[in-house]
């Protein structure tokens, strides 16, 4: 079983996937011009990859292996120029955030290639639907074993990623009323949710023959959990972030998750439990709806708290371990917005307060993506 | 019992009864060309103007369509207006080859037009006022199948851009050729000085008054769809009547009221422009009245000329843009698809040589014997390249 042996990677060596907007300018609705803009990118030298996605209104920015997180944001800024550069020939405007505000999803057109086309097959109208942007993020692991450890400890910081990232206040024309409304079309997936309580990577392997047996999946692609072991990559990837609005807080948010994941493998001072996946839906929700004003249950200590108190505990609990990696700044500067309550979710609202119409929030977005430094 | 309150026979019939009829029929052929035929709606619709106008039933008099050109100046209107509220100067900006790709798109157009007239040994200005309408590619027709198809991607944008500057490269040309007509009937130099000049700044005086008014008005509105789409059916309409009595012209005041619109709207105080169901009702009036002024008579006398003008205009548009096309951004193979999209002529050169006709009759006849065979040709045929090229591209939807 090639597929599930376990490649080396760097330990804690981290890289991020986006996945960005295409927008038109003349109405501030996704447009369908992937194709053309990936063949002008593909004549470029460029760092890192950029990939087709679902639907021809997207696609997605891959860095390569990074150390620490200034690297990483160097290099996405890099990528974030030159896709912006040659938008601008196709007349296109990218944007980050999590969902368009007011794109029709039936209108969207699945980008023409073999696994694709299979996703529309197997998941009809829920293919479309998902034309939502997230931002993954991958953290090297030594081995299977501390994979599994890894996916099981990080289960607890969910609901951080996702309020930190929310970024999709807005869905087909309307205020959600949640922080996070992208997660929602994820869910809607059968193999959604998180990976089984499984102790190592022996026992993993074995879940996941029995899985290929049945016939249910083919490969851990099938698999849309919230973190997912990616043996192929010799990494974990936590998928539940949605973009951020601007490359420089991708870039922090996989900081966090690097510091997270040195804290936990060099200390092992929890074991893997079930009490984090008996409040892991309940923590996500409030996670998705409230943000970092939502309420969190501890699994370990069952104590509920404000989960942008959780983050500022929890980055202060791994900043000795985010000193080694380079990225104490990156924590320090997502600990100032928990402080003050900024999230890109509340900037989005901010706009549409501001000026009254979703194609305007579009077209803020558009321009703080296109301007960050 | 006298039955005095029955109508007398034979009925008149009304303007609106005309006109309703109009859109009846129109709407049932477009229908019919698309189910039976897998044609584009608006070779129904021409087809169905054919029908009822002077070369068939003359349901549609000579006249008749005389007293419509109202009608065809408010569509047309409409109809550029949309266009230029497409055109996007920053793209232009950012792409500089672009811009010259579209300038060279009408001027090899021209030069190809002119050299082939001039071979037919037409004099020089007739050559150059043909070459000049033919240098436009008919905006409803690219706009009315783009949306009907619900094409979008790159082929399509630049369809609508090269097809703004195109139809307002060719009015600058047929304009400044004025003065050489004034010259050729021996009138003051002050009139063949002055009428270019009142054209083009008033035209555009009057779009860029209308834009004004239109972007305090929306400003003052506030971002609510129903009252901006009121405001933007009233600024066009404004704008074509006052061009209208203003002898000023129609294509040039509403391209450049879209255009201005869209690109002085710093603020963005204007919504997104949608003018939907609404918008179809003048694309159907438009190409009934269209089909209904088609001469087929030209098309015996001058086939040869017409053949040539098809053939020579597809060749100068498509030299251009696969000499630039490239350079501009398109995709390997979108530069020719684009070439074909591009071929559609039809109520603008109409228009404007009725426009030319009605200052000079004779030089009027003599131009709409070499424009409007073509014209029969690409009204029929326009349609179908163009419905073709995006449908190649890839850019219409597969249910369009």
């Amino acid at each position: 079983m090639d597929e599930m042996s376990f490649s080396r990677s760097a330990g804690l060596s981290v890289g991020v996937e986006l996945e960005l907007q295409l927008v038109r300018p003349h109405d501030l609705d996704l447009s369908r011009d992937a194709a053309d803009l990936l063949s002008r990118l593909g004549r470029r030298k460029l760092p890192g990859a950029v990939k087709p996605e679902i639907t021809e209104s997207m696609i997605e920015l891959n860095s390569s292996v990074h150390t620490g997180c200034s690297a990483l944001l160097a290099e996405l800024e890099a990528m974030r120029a030159a896709v912006v550069q040659e938008a601008g020939v196709l007349n296109l405007r990218i944007s980050g955030g999590g969902s368009h505000p007011f794109h029709d999803w039936a209108e969207r057109r699945i980008f023409p290639n073999e696994r694709f086309r299979f996703i529309v097959e197997r998941y009809g109208y829920l293919a479309k639907q998902f034309t939502v942007f997230g931002q993954h993020i991958h953290v090297g692991c030594p081995g299977g074993d501390e994979a599994v450890y890894l996916t099981h400890m990080l289960t607890r910081y969910v609901p951080h990623f996702i309020a930190l990232s929310a970024a999709s206040p807005f869905y087909q024309g309307e205020d959600t009323s949640f922080q996070s409304s992208r997660l929602t079309a994820v869910s809607a997936f059968p193999l959604a949710g998180h990976m089984p309580f499984v102790a190592d990577w022996a026992q993993f392997t074995d879940y996941f023959a029995r899985m290929r047996q049945f016939g249910i999946v083919a490969s851990m692609k099938d698999f849309y959990w919230d973190i997912r072991p990616k043996p192929e990559y010799g990494t974990i990837e936590i998928r539940v972030c949605d973009t951020p609005l601007t490359v420089r807080r991708a870039a922090l948010l996989a900081g966090y998750a690097q510091a997270l994941a040195a804290h936990h493998l060099a200390e092992r001072s929890l074991q893997p439990a079930r009490a984090v996946y008996l409040v892991n839906s309940y923590n996500r929700f409030e996670a998705c709806r409230f943000g970092i004003g939502g309420d969190l249950v501890e699994p370990y200590s069952g104590v509920r708290k404000k989960i942008g108190q959780d983050i500022l505990e929890s980055i202060a609990k791994v900043a000795p371990h985010a000193a080694q990696l380079d990225c104490r700044e990156a924590l320090e500067e997502l600990a100032a917005a928990v402080r003050v309550g900024q999230t890109d979710a509340g900037w989005l609202r901010g706009r549409h307060a501001a000026r009254g119409s979703l194609a305007d929030v579009v077209r803020d977005a558009c321009a703080r993506w296109e301007k960050d430094a | 019992m006298k039955l005095d309150f029955l109508p007398e026979l034979p009925f008149a019939l009304s303007q609106p009864v005309l006109f309703g009829a109009l859109l009846v029929l129109g709407l049932a052929a477009g229908e019919a060309a698309r189910r039976y035929a897998a044609l584009p709606r608006i070779t129904g619709y021409v087809l169905a103007g054919v029908l009822l106008g002077p070369e068939a039933t003359n349901l549609l008099s000579a006249d008749a369509l005389l007293d419509a050109r109202l009608l065809v100046d408010l569509s047309i209107g409409l109809i550029v207006f949309e266009l230029g509220f497409r055109l996007d100067f920053a793209w232009l900006r950012r792409n500089r080859w672009l811009l010259v790709t579209a300038l060279a798109e009408s001027a090899f157009c021209f030069a190809a037009l002119y050299a082939t007239l001039s071979w037919f040994g037409f004099r020089p200005l007739l050559a150059a006022a043909a070459a000049a309408i033919g240098t436009a590619t008919s905006p409803a027709v690219v706009m009315v199948v783009a949306h009907e198809l619900r094409a979008e991607g790159q082929v399509t944008e630049r369809m609508l851009l090269f097809t703004a500057v195109n139809s307002m490269a060719a009015y600058l040309a047929l304009t400044l050729l004025l003065p050489f007509l004034y010259f050729e009937q021996a009138s003051a130099w002050q009139d063949a000085l002055l009428h270019p000049l009142y054209l083009l700044a008033g035209s555009v005086l009057a779009g860029l008054v209308g834009c004004l008014l239109l972007l305090r008005l929306a400003a003052w509105i506030g971002q609510r769809e129903e009252g901006q789409f009121v405001l933007l059916v009233a600024a066009v309409v404004l704008t074509v009547g006052a061009a209208h009595s203003l002898n000023l012209s129609v294509l040039l005041a509403l391209l450049t009221l879209g255009m201005l619109a869209r690109n002085l709207d710093r603020a963005h105080v204007l919504l997104p422009l949608r003018f939907g169901h609404g918008g179809q009702l003048f694309f159907v009036v438009l190409f009934v009245l269209t089909g209904a002024s088609l001469e087929f008579a030209s098309l015996a006398t001058a086939a040869a000329v017409a053949v040539a003008f098809i053939v020579m205009r597809f060749l100068g548009k498509a030299l251009a843009l696969l000499a630039f096309g490239r350079l501009s951004g398109i995709r390997p193979g979108g530069a020719g698809l684009l070439a074909i999209a591009l071929l559609p002529m039809s109520g603008l050169a109409v228009v404007m040589v009725q426009d030319t006709a009605l200052f000079y009759p004779s030089f009027g006849r003599e131009l709409a014997d070499v424009v409007l065979a073509a014209v029969v040709v690409l009204e029929l045929a326009g349609p179908l390249a163009t419905q073709f090229a995006l449908r190649r591209a890839g850019e219409a939807r597969p249910d369009g």
